[in-house]
């Protein structure tokens, strides 16, 4: 999977906790997840467990702390999916 | 300093299954984990400890400037409680704060200080004059003088809560 594809799949993963839809719309991987997208912090947790079961890989507690916009996520998620 | 945090247990349930796989594990310590397990309202506890947590968690960040997700490394313990609230502290990387969690039908409310002797201090406030600084950090300015002082914001559904430390 290469990175755009990788990025299209976490889009749709983060869409139902995403509150600000223009935001959402024009994702980059510059956006953050609570100060742009709005989400609740309560609802990170979601998203990396939906990743979890999406990508079939284990994020641990360090890597999440990282979780907070696009970019990390999307580098965490490619260096668990490499090490498979 | 202060932090506070509000959640309204509805929107809760709209916005969160916490009864998930692993949402629980994730976020919670094992200590955590055994206060909701044995909790006769564990949803209670899960949206008490979580909003210690957040409430933690902004001073954490007005202090250092750090932004991460870090909910196991913010250690919560319950110190006793009587009918208007729970007292708590939260450690966190060698800190430690002191909580004052209310908890309604409708809402969970904790307030957060760096001094324990500050928790009976603590005013809610209206939401004028706040302006945030280049980490988003919220602080409250008066027209009558150059003060600027520290505030904190939390929403969520039906309410918003906006609190400082009085100066009296």
């Amino acid at each position: 999977m290469n990175k755009e594809e990788l990025t299209a799949k976490l889009k749709v993963i983060i869409k139902p906790y995403a509150t600000n839809t223009d935001a959402y719309e024009n994702l980059t991987e510059n956006t953050d997840f609570i100060n742009d997208l709005n989400i609740n912090s309560a609802n990170l947790v979601d998203i990396i467990l939906d990743i979890e079961e999406a990508f079939d890989i284990v994020i641990d507690n360090t890597d999440m702390e990282r979780m907070l916009d696009v970019k990390n996520s999307v580098e965490i998620i490619e260096t668990k999916l490499a090490a498979k | 300093m202060i932090g506070n945090d509000v959640i309204d247990i509805i929107q809760s349930r709209y916005d969160s299954n916490w009864q998930r796989k692993g949402f629980i594990q994730k976020i919670f310590t094992s200590d955590e984990q055994l206060l909701i397990n044995k909790a006769l309202n564990p949803e209670i506890i899960v949206w008490l400890l979580w909003s210690m947590k957040e409430a933690a968690y902004k001073i954490y960040n007005r202090q250092t400037k750090i932004r991460a997700y870090i909910p196991q490394r913010l250690e919560c313990s319950l110190n006793s409680q009587n009918d208007k609230y729970i007292l708590g502290k939260v450690f966190c990387c060698g800190n430690i704060y002191y909580t004052k969690t209310s908890i309604s039908n409708d809402y969970i409310h904790t307030i957060a200080v760096t001094n324990h002797d500050k928790l009976n201090t603590v005013i809610e406030i209206e939401k004028n004059y706040i302006i945030k600084d280049e980490h988003g950090i919220p602080f409250l300015t008066s027209s009558l003088s150059d003060l600027v002082q520290n505030v904190s914001i939390s929403n969520h559904g039906r309410f918003e809560k906006v609190v400082a430390l009085s100066n009296l």
